[in-house]
C-alpha cells in the first residue's frame, strides 16, 4: 500500500463521480420502459444496505485493504488466491468501462478514428495519473467534481427551459406490477453502479478521518443515485419510451434535442466532456485498485513499477472483450451481473463478514478487552 | 537532465495526437446539405434531391456584392437509389465535395411516395450520426419534392430556412399547421395509440421558373412555396388530407394551438367579429360506461378582441359574455368537424389511444387490438371555455357612433 491520505471531501467527490461515471451513460434498465427510474432509485437503496457490509469489514480492519484482510479472514493462501480473483475482477471491470467510453466516442463524434486509438489516449492519461499516485487522482476528482456539477445543473436548466419535459411520458407508473422492477433492480441497478462500491474496500484505508467514512460514502451514494434517477426521468420524459429504449446513449440523445433561442443547440460535444470526466474517474479507480491490489499481493514496494503492464493488459482486454458494441452491452446486462457482480459484490463480502464476525468474536471472548 | 529530455520528447510526440486530426475535414471539402427531398423514383425506388448551400453566394448579397455575376445561393443534385444510403452514395458521382448532413433542417417527402409508405426511409435518418432527428418533416402536396427543394425564395435566401420560418410563423399565428420533427414522427409511428400527422407544403406557380435566379429578382415570385394543409398517416402511409377547415380543429385537439383568429357573425352581420385566442390549453379525459368510451375534451383559452365591425358596448358584461360564448361555439364547431373527418379516416392522430393507455392502462390492453376502429366509433363531448382579456387600444368601435 502506498502512503497516501485523502480528505473526506475528496472521498465524497470520488464516490459521486465513480458512481455516476458510466451509469449515467448506460445504466438505465430499458426493459422496464417508463419505470426505469424506479429501479434506479431502488438500486440505490439496496446499494446503501450493501455498503454497510463493506463498512463493517472496514471497521474490523481499518488499516488494511480488501486484499490485506482477505488473508486475515480466510487464511494466508486462500486469501491470496481470492485476492487475486478480485484483482482480475477489478481489471476486467476497468476494461469494460474503458470499452463503454471508447464505443461512445467512436460511434458518436470520432466516427472514423479507430477505437483502439481513442482508448489508448484515454488510458495514457489515466496511467499518468496513477503513476503520480492516489492522492493526485483524489485531487483531480475534487476539481472535476465542480466542472461536472456546473455542467449537470446547466444541462438540467437548458432541458427544462427548452420545454422538452413531458412528464406524461412517465405514465402509467408501475404498469406491470412491482415484481419485474424489483427483479431488475437486484440484477442490474444494484450491481451497476451501486454494488461497485466494493472498489472502495481497497481505498477506504487511505481516508484521513475514518470516523466520517460512513456518512461521506452514503451521502455520496445518495447524491449520485438521485442524479442518475433524475437523468433517467429526464431521458424518459424528453424522449418518450420508444426512443428511450431505442437509443444507444439516451442522455446524449436527450441533450441533442436541446434547442433554445435558435442558437443554443447541438450541445452533445460539450456534454461529452461531462461524460468523459465520469468515465475517466471510473476507469482510473478500477485500474488503480487492480494495480494497488497486485502490489500488496505480490509485495511490490513501489506500485508504479507494475502500473504500465497492468494498464496495457486492461487496454488489450478492452479491445478483445467483445467484437461489437451490442454484444458488449448484452454481456454487461445478462452475464456480468449474475456471474461476476453477484459473487464478488454481494455473496463473497457477506460470507467474509460472517467469518470475520465469528473470528473477532472468538478473539474478544478469549482475551477480554483491556 | 536525461529525464527532462525524455519527458520533453514524450510531450512533443503527443502533440500531433491532441489536434484530433484523424477525423479532419476542411470546410472547403464539405457540401452542406440544407434540405433533402425524397420522391418516388422513376427507375429505382427513390429519387433523392440534395439542396446544397453555396456559401459564397449567400454572403455576397449583404456586403454589397464584390463584383462578378452572382449565382444562386443553393444548388441541387439529384440521384436515385433503392434506399437512402444507395442514393447518397450515388450522388457522390456528381458532387465534387463530401456530403455533410449535420445542417440539414428540412426533409420534404412527396405526396406520391407518402401514399405508398414512408417507413423505409426513416431508419437511415435516425441512425446516421450526422443527420439530426430534430429535422422538420413536410409533405410536398400535389408536387414533387424535387420542385419544392429546388425553388429559390425571397426574404430568406436559403430556401430551407424559408420552409422552417414559414412553418414556425404560421404555427404560432394561425395554427393550421404544426412543425413535426423526425423524432415526433417516429414516436407517433411506434406508438400503438397514435398516428402521425405532418404539415403539407405546396408550390404555387411554375416549378420551372422557380429554379431560375429570375424568381428572386421579381417582386411577385413566379414560384412560391407555402404551407398548406395537414396530412394524416396511418400505418406509415398517407391516407388523406384534413383540409383547411379541419386543420385548425385538429391543432386544437393536439394541444398545440398557440394563437389563432376566430371569426363569427355579430347581430346579423356575417363574420363581423374576429377574436384572437392567445393562450390555450386542451385536456382530454376518458370515461368508460358499459364498455363504451367517451372522450371529454376540455379546451380553455384566453381571447382578445381583434376586430369588430358592428356596434358594441364594451363596458357591458353581457356583451362580453356573448363574445366569449360565440367564440366558444365557433371553436367547438371547428373541433367537432375535425374529429368527424378524422374518424372517417380511422386514424387516431390526436393520440387518444396513448392518453387512454396512460389514464386507464388495464382498459387499454383490452382495446389495443382494434383501436383505430374503436376510435372511429368513439363518443366525444367538447367543452370550450373562453376568457376575454383585452381589446387593443380602443374601447367601443366607431360603429357604435355611426349607428346612433
Amino acid at each position: 500500500m502506498e502512503k497516501a491520505k485523502i480528505s473526506t471531501k475528496q472521498l465524497f467527490a470520488l464516490v459521486v463521480l465513480f458512481e455516476m461515471g458510466s451509469a449515467i451513460l448506460v445504466g438505465f434498465p430499458k426493459n422496464l420502459k417508463q419505470d426505469a427510474w424506479i429501479a434506479n432509485l431502488l438500486g440505490m437503496a439496496e446499494g446503501i444496505l450493501l455498503f454497510f457490509v463493506y463498512y463493517r469489514l472496514y471497521l474490523f480492519y481499518p488499516n488494511l485493504p480488501l486484499t490485506g484482510y482477505l488473508q486475515k479472514i480466510i487464511g494466508k493462501w486462500p486469501g491470496r488466491i481470492l485476492g487475486f480473483f478480485y484483482i482480475v475482477y477489478f481489471a476486467y471491470l476497468s476494461a469494460r468501462v474503458l470499452r463503454d467510453f471508447g464505443e461512445l466516442l467512436s460511434s458518436t463524434i470520432y466516427t472514423r478514428t479507430p477505437i483502439f486509438f481513442l482508448m489508448t489516449l484515454l488510458m495514457l492519461t489515466i496511467a499518468y495519473a496513477i503513476q503520480k499516485g492516489f492522492e493526485v487522482l483524489a485531487r483531480v476528482s475534487e476539481l472535476f467534481f465542480v466542472i461536472v456539477y456546473i455542467m449537470a445543473i446547466s444541462g438540467f436548466i437548458l432541458i427544462i427551459s427548452s420545454g422538452l419535459i413531458h412528464l406524461e411520458n412517465l405514465k402509467p407508473m408501475v404498469e406491470n406490477g412491482w415484481k419485474p422492477i424489483i427483479k431488475t433492480s437486484l440484477k442490474e441497478t444494484l450491481t451497476f453502479p451501486f454494488g461497485e462500491m466494493v472498489v472502495f474496500t481497497m481505498l477506504l484505508p487511505y481516508v484521513h478521518l475514518s470516523k466520517k467514512v460512513k456518512t461521506v460514502c452514503i451521502s455520496g451514494m445518495i447524491l449520485s443515485g438521485i442524479n442518475i434517477t433524475i437523468a433517467a426521468v429526464i431521458n424518459i420524459a424528453t424522449l418518450g419510451v420508444d426512443l428511450f429504449t431505442r437509443s444507444s446513449y439516451p442522455l446524449l440523445t436527450t441533450i441533442s434535442k436541446i434547442q433554445l433561442l435558435h442558437f443554443i443547440e447541438r450541445l452533445e460535444v460539450l456534454f461529452m466532456l461531462y461524460l468523459m470526466i465520469g468515465g475517466f474517474i471510473k476507469v482510473a479507480l478500477f485500474y488503480y485498485v487492480a494495480v494497488a491490489g497486485t502490489a500488496s499481493l505480490f509485495k511490490f514496494k513501489d506500485l508504479r513499477k507494475i502500473n504500465l503492464p497492468i494498464g496495457i493488459l486492461i487496454l488489450l482486454t478492452a479491445m478483445i472483450i467483445a467484437p461489437y458494441y451490442s454484444e458488449h452491452i448484452v454481456e454487461g446486462l445478462d452475464i456480468v451481473p449474475i456471474y461476476l457482480h453477484w459473487p464478488f459484490q454481494i455473496i463473497l463480502p457477506c460470507i467474509l463478514l460472517v467469518i470475520a464476525f465469528i473470528r473477532n468474536h472468538k478473539k474478544t471472548a478469549k482475551e477480554p478487552a483491556p | 537532465m536525461k529525464k527532462q529530455y525524455l519527458s520533453l520528447l514524450v510531450l512533443i510526440s503527443v502533440v500531433p495526437l491532441l489536434g484530433g486530426c484523424w477525423n479532419q475535414r476542411e470546410l472547403t471539402d464539405l457540401a452542406f446539405v440544407m434540405a433533402l427531398g425524397i420522391d418516388k423514383g422513376e427507375k429505382k425506388k427513390y429519387d433523392v434531391t440534395y439542396q446544397i448551400v453555396e456559401p459564397s453566394n449567400v454572403s455576397s448579397g449583404q456586403t454589397g456584392g464584390g463584383g462578378g455575376a452572382q449565382g444562386p445561393p443553393i444548388v441541387t443534385y439529384k440521384s436515385s437509389g433503392n434506399n437512402l444510403t444507395e442514393a447518397s452514395s450515388n450522388v457522390t458521382k456528381q458532387i465534387p465535395r463530401e456530403i455533410y448532413y449535420a445542417h440539414a433542417n428540412i426533409l420534404v417527402i412527396s405526396e406520391e411516395l407518402a401514399r405508398e409508405g414512408i417507413l423505409d426511409i426513416l431508419d437511415k435518418l435516425e441512425r446516421d450520426t450526422e443527420f439530426r432527428t430534430t429535422t422538420t418533416v413536410v409533405i410536398a402536396k400535389d408536387n414533387r419534392a424535387e420542385d419544392l427543394v429546388s425553388t429559390l425564395t425571397n426574404l430568406d435566401k436559403i430556401p430551407s430556412y424559408k420552409f422552417i420560418k414559414t412553418l414556425e410563423s404560421t404555427e404560432s399565428l394561425l395554427g393550421e399547421n404544426i412543425k413535426v420533427t423526425i423524432d415526433d414522427l417516429l414516436s407517433a409511428i411506434t406508438s400503438s395509440g397514435k398516428e402521425p400527422v405532418i404539415s403539407g407544403f405546396t408550390l404555387m406557380g411554375s416549378p420551372e421558373k422557380g429554379t431560375s435566379q429570375q424568381n428572386i429578382n421579381m417582386t411577385r415570385s413566379q414560384a412560391l412555396i407555402l404551407a398548406d394543409d395537414l396530412a394524416v398517416f396511418k400505418n406509415g402511409k398517407l391516407v388523406g388530407w384534413l383540409g383547411q377547415n379541419n386543420s385548425r380543429g385538429a391543432v386544437w385537439l393536439l394541444g398545440r394551438m398557440k394563437a389563432t383568429n376566430v371569426d363569427f357573425d355579430w347581430k346579423g352581420k356575417k363574420d363581423a367579429v374576429s377574436t384572437i385566442s392567445n393562450l390555450s390549453d386542451t385536456k382530454v379525459t376518458f370515461t368508460v360506461k358499459n364498455g363504451k368510451i367517451t372522450a371529454n375534451i376540455n379546451i380553455e383559452t384566453i381571447i382578445s378582441l381583434s376586430e369588430i365591425n358592428r356596434a358594441f358596448e364594451i363596458k357591458n358584461p353581457n356583451e362580453i359574455q356573448e363574445l366569449e360564448k360565440k367564440t366558444s361555439v365557433q371553436i367547438k364547431k371547428e373541433v367537432e368537424s375535425s374529429i368527424k373527418s378524422v374518424q372517417k379516416l380511422k386514424a387516431d392522430i390526436f393520440g387518444f389511444g396513448e392518453k387512454i393507455y396512460r389514464q386507464h392502462p388495464k382498459l387499454w390492453k383490452k382495446i389495443k387490438g382494434d383501436w383505430n376502429n374503436r376510435f372511429a366509433e368513439m363518443d366525444y363531448q367538447i367543452k370550450v371555455k373562453t376568457y376575454y382579456r383585452e381589446s387593443g387600444i380602443r374601447d367601443n368601435p366607431f360603429w357604435s357612433d355611426i349607428n346612433q
